[in-house]
């Protein structure tokens, strides 16, 4: 996406003040070569095991903290979420609209095992990941396309999907189900937090793993990582599974949350939309960035909710507006005030020259 | 027989609506690569004014038209300059702009709510039914079908006998070669963008017509219907839309007639938009198709 | 590459004070659940919603709970019999935007964080679901007002759910199969939404005429979002029907009825379930004479109860609700003033603070009491048995319609009949 090069007001240089600062950073923490006295070698472990173990654990004390198991559970299901989208995002370049498709088979393969079969809580989430792999498998297709068209591409996939479910009784899907009780609200709590550490395990492994590195490269130019040996259509479809797979993990916990299936509410769009929202406004390509997007705005979408609630929409959408204008980074440029830049370089290696270039090379 | 023809026409007649309320859309796409979410409610807006008119001012509420269409220009030129220069400048426009519009389309969403209350509302017929090839039409629909031609005339002319039209296009076509030859791409952005926002609230006008009624939730849906239209007929393409909302259009009223293909009417776009994007990656009027 | 580890404490860094946001959270509910510890008075847990797809609905049945407490607290409170005293009632409400993920958690927040002594379900199916499961899993008594979904009551006997309006939606159209049989239809139309509200529904009136050997001849659902009527009236009228009967949400009915007039189609006969529920709604968006000789459900205000043992009969309600504006009063109005009742009734014969000892209550004055809303009476699902509804239909009245009672539900409900039905309806 080339810059609006005729025009400075529009694009005006990169701010080098903030790239120097960016480059300071790198440099004060770079000579050392540890970080809190480790090595290298021992500080990628930190990298690794640190936001695996950690995250899950802060949430597990949360209910201490704020005591709506509801609440706290439904945000750690848009953590594992926003991840998935995450993976695939950020990792790829695809943007699925569509996502709540997988997020709704989950859902429906869990309820139905639950319902119908009478399978234990645990096997009801492993149906409930499967079915959403399953509907993976079915719609792969959709990855032969791009951009805009790929993400409303999958959300027609997962209306169609929807439909399928809602509308033939056969299904089960048509008058609702409503499930027994599985598990507790606490163990729905920390089972929840076990499928958000596996979430996260998996991103960081993707993040360091010459999987990862050969996903990146596709989505810099899939060509050229074709032309070096990447199998690019493979690669794009194990992203693709494993985040359809965790997408379904999340709605599978989150039927056996709310006990009850209502096609309408796990297929619900505007489930998609937060996971997206709440991922880009964390920073993807991070592994902490949608964690942190997700706990900050679905606590404040909880927090207005409750305290300012006639002008709950208003407020809400404002907020969204003005993140996303002055915090274009996500969070996470914020917290290190080098994501950003981080992010341009690596995926984009010519972009820093384009913005070099953008004030003199504007044609008049 | 009577029945097949009368959903033809009756399909055409939504076709020809669908087209009106993608164009916009798709300008804002097409020229600035720009998701905007905010789209269907923009047009239910626009369906909001000509209620006030109708019903506050006791006028034709189809006075709505050359009323909203000053104010959604001066409306599309604040958010321009409030949102899309940094839009641009993002790494990824297309998704970024999703996350504003978003935030938009609540705001709309809200601010409708608080003024025209969450129940639906309706306009009054603009008269008895109109009869087309021997068979009674809603006048509304008639009405607003017909308005929607010399609308997509309009636009058709910006863009093809105008000179900003031409750099729009070049634009839309490749915005490198479009700067390379001299476009003065903001000029024409703003222009795109502030035409798109007006044909939006234009189409509003007609849709309590076209719909039975408005709420403020109606947005959504339009905004999701007007993607599917634009995808079918290819993202920045005028004349595609219009293909894609006929066919759209003709599909949904078709799957009514038929016993057992009702109760999936919703799901027809989506299907009709796969089936075209499966053998067409770029829709049925890209120019190229893209790379896999 | 170096600097990266940086970016995990200080990402981690975030999270923590992201948590002590959450902790800022529970500090302002905190001060609710304080101030109920020592003021002691009843608190009734809500939710509304404020936009989105339910708000028709939900508002006026919120408007009319609050209602009941201000009309409790003017009289000092209500009885609490564990206590033997009287207590003023306190309402928390949150706004769920019609959305049921936030409704789930908002109900949590009522029960976990302000400890409610009841909660109250917001409108409708969609939105009562949640706090169904929450109910149960929490152990919380839930007087839940519209949600008639059948699933809410089939898993066995579950006493923290008590429904306070209307029947379950199989059991409630009954009395318009009886009408069709009555005035001898033979060829009957049905479209209806696909929700589990309207198919129900559907489904019932189907089986309920083929036990009488009439098989509809148009049995065909449409998405709930439908918005184009045009079509499926062209479909209906092709199959010549005596009886048409749509089946939707306020929105699917005001677009049917505005398609019959835009297209000046005439049936002998047209139900829609919500024209008795909403009237000026209907008169605003469709107008009176298109809305005219519509059979629909009578349901209060239509229907006329002032026989009562608790709060206010029907006339009285219907005064001191909305002074001066008697036509503003819908029956979601008085569904929410009737949850109130229910839960006032449920205190005033509690066997002792705990849930059930509140649920008890209910059971002591079951089949017994005479609300504004018809006789209270639930099975031990907690599905509501009593409250059947007569068919009403509009016909002219001045400017307007009037709603007259045409076919009873109940022996009781016979002397409320006030018009004959008028069939085939006579052209606008």
């Amino acid at each position: 996406m080339p810059e609006d090069d005729a025009t400075p007001a529009d694009a005006p240089p990169p701010p080098t003040p903030h790239d120097a600062a960016g480059a300071d950073r790198t440099g004060r923490a770079a000579p050392s070569g540890r970080i809190w006295g480790l090595r290298a070698r021992e500080g990628r472990w930190v990298r690794r095991v640190v936001p695996v173990v950690a995250t899950p654990v802060l949430l597990f004390f949360a209910p201490h903290v704020y005591n709506n198991l509801a609440f706290l559970t439904t945000m750690v299901v848009y953590v594992v979420l926003a991840e998935g989208v995450n993976l695939l995002y950020g990792f790829t370049g695809y943007l699925p609209f569509g996502y709540v498709g997988f997020f709704g088979a989950g859902a429906y393969g869990a309820s139905l095992a639950v319902v119908d079969w009478h399978v234990t809580g645990l096997v009801a989430l492993v149906i409930g990941g499967l079915t959403a792999a399953i509907i993976g498998l079915v719609v792969s297709p959709l990855l032969r396309l791009s951009g805009a068209y790929f993400a409303l591409a999958t959300l027609a996939a997962s209306q169609v999907l929807y439909y399928v479910v809602a509308n033939e009784p056969w299904t089960y899907g048509e008058s609702g189900m409503s499930l027994p009780e599985v598990f507790g609200a606490t163990e729905t709590y920390v089972i929840a937090l076990v499928i958000m550490a596996l979430a996260l395990a998996v991103t960081v492994a993707v993040r360091d793993s010459r999987f990862g590195l050969s996903l990146r490269a596709i989505r810099s130019d899939p060509v050229s990582a074709a032309m070096a040996g990447i199998d690019v259509v493979r690669a794009r479809t194990a992203a693709w599974f494993i985040s359809a797979a965790l997408a379904g993990l999340a709605g599978a916990i989150w039927a056996i949350m709310t006990a009850a299936f209502y096609a309408e509410n796990p297929f619900d769009l505007t489930i998609s939309v937060y996971a997206i929202v709440f991922a880009l406004f964390g920073g993807v390509r991070t592994v902490l960035g949608p964690v942190i997007g997700t706990v900050v705005l679905y606590s404040l979408y909880q927090y207005i909710g409750i305290s300012n609630p006639q002008y709950f929409e208003l407020v809400y959408g404002l907020l969204i507006v003005g993140l996303a204008l002055f915090l274009p980074g996500g969070l996470g440029s914020l917290v290190t005030g080098s994501a950003a830049r981080w992010r341009r370089r690596r995926t984009r290696p010519v972009t820093g020259a384009l913005d070099g270039a953008a004030p003199g090379g504007g044609t008049p | 027989m009577q029945l097949f023809e009368y959903a033809i026409v009756n399909g055409v007649l939504f076709g020809l609506f669908y087209g009106f309320i993608g164009i916009g859309l798709n300008l804002l796409f097409g020229v600035m690569r720009l998701v905007n979410l905010a789209h269907g409610d923009l047009v239910v807006f626009g369906g909001y004014l000509g209620y006030s008119l109708a019903v506050d001012a006791h006028i034709n509420s189809l006075w709505a038209i050359p009323l909203s269409i000053p104010a959604a220009l001066v409306f599309g030129f604040l958010v321009y300059h409030a949102t899309v220069p940094r839009l641009r400048r993002a790494v990824d426009t297309e998704t970024a702009s999703l996350i504003v519009f978003f935030g938009i389309s609540q705001v709309l969403e809200a601010l409708m709510t608080m003024i025209y209350g969450a129940n639906q509302v309706t306009l009054p017929s603009p008269g008895g039914p109109v009869s087309l090839f021997g068979q009674d039409y809603p006048a509304s629909v008639v009405i607003s079908a017909a308005l929607s031609v010399p609308a997509l005339a309009l636009l058709y002319l910006y863009l093809y006998r105008t000179r900003i039209g031409l750099a729009t296009r070049a634009v839309m076509a490749d915005e490198d070669e479009a700067v390379a030859s001299g476009v003065r791409v903001r000029r024409v952005a703003v222009w795109a963008f502030m035409i798109g926002v007006a044909f939006a609230t234009t189409a509003g006008t007609l849709t309590a017509f076209m719909l039975g009624g408005i709420n403020p939730t109606t947005g959504s849906g339009l905004t999701i219907t007007a993607f599917t239209v634009i995808i079918i007929g290819s993202l920045g393409n005028p004349l595609g839309t219009v293909v894609g909302g006929l066919l759209v259009g003709l599909a949904s009223s078709l799957s009514l007639t038929q016993a057992y293909a009702t109760e999936w009417t919703a799901v027809v776009p989506y299907v009709l938009l796969l089936v075209v994007v499966l053998v067409r990656p770029s829709g049925l009027f890209g120019a190229t198709v893209r790379r896999a | 590459m170096a600097h990266r580890p940086y970016r995990i404490t200080t990402g981690l860094a975030a999270l923590v004070l992201a948590l002590g946001g959450l902790a800022t959270l529970s500090a302002g509910s905190a001060d609710a659940a304080s101030a109920h510890a020592k003021a002691g008075t009843i608190t009734v847990g809500t939710l509304y919603a404020s936009t989105g797809a339910y708000a028709t609905s939900s508002m006026p049945e919120y408007a009319g709970l609050q209602f009941w407490a201000k009309q409790v607290d003017s009289h000092g409170g209500m009885y609490v019999a564990p206590l033997r005293r009287k207590e003023k009632v306190k309402i928390v409400a949150y706004n769920d935007q019609s959305d049921p993920a936030t409704a789930t958690s908002l109900y949590d927040q009522l029960i976990s964080q302000n400890h409610v002594n009841v909660l109250v379900a917001d409108f409708g199916s969609v939105l009562t679901a949640p706090a169904i499961t929450i109910a149960k899993d929490q152990k919380q008594l839930l007087f839940d007002v519209t949600g008639s979904g059948t699933s809410f009551f089939t898993s066995g006997s579950n006493p923290y759910v008590v429904l306070t309006s209307l029947p379950v939606s199989a059991v409630w159209p009954k009395p318009v199969a009886k009408l069709l049989i009555q005035l001898k239809t033979k060829r009957v139309a049905i479209l209806y939404c696909q929700n589990d509200f309207d198919q129900a529904q559907a489904t019932a009136i189907q089986g309920f005429l083929k036990a009488a050997g009439i098989t509809p001849v148009y049995f065909q659902g449409v998405p709930t979002t439908q918005s184009d009527y045009s079509t499926l009236v062209q479909s209906i009228k092709a199959t010549n029907p005596d009886a048409v009967l749509e089946l939707g949400y306020p929105n699917n009915d005001i677009a049917f009825l505005n398609e019959l007039k835009a297209t000046g189609t005439h049936f002998k006969f047209v139900l829609t379930p919500f024209l008795g529920q909403l009237p000026s709604l209907f008169t605003q968006d469709v107008g009176a004479p298109a809305v005219n000789y519509t059979y629909t459900y009578a349901v209060p205000p239509t229907l006329v109860i002032n026989h009562v043992n608790i709060g206010l009969g029907l006339t009285a309600f219907v005064r001191q609700f909305a002074p001066g504006k008697p036509s503003t009063v819908n029956f979601l109005d008085v569904a929410g003033y009737n949850a109130g009742l229910a839960v006032q009734a449920a205190f005033a014969h509690a066997t002792s603070m705990s849930q059930l000892g509140i649920r008890a209550g209910i059971t002591a004055v079951n089949g017994k009491l005479q609300t504004l809303e018809g006789t209270f009476k639930v099975d031990n699902t907690g599905e509501q048995l009593g409250e059947l509804l007569p068919v009403a239909q509009a016909v002219p009245h001045g400017k307007g319609f009037a709603l007259k009672i045409v076919y009873p539900a109940t022996p009781a409900q016979v002397k409320m009949v006030n018009a004959k039905a008028k069939y085939p309806a006579p052209t606008k």
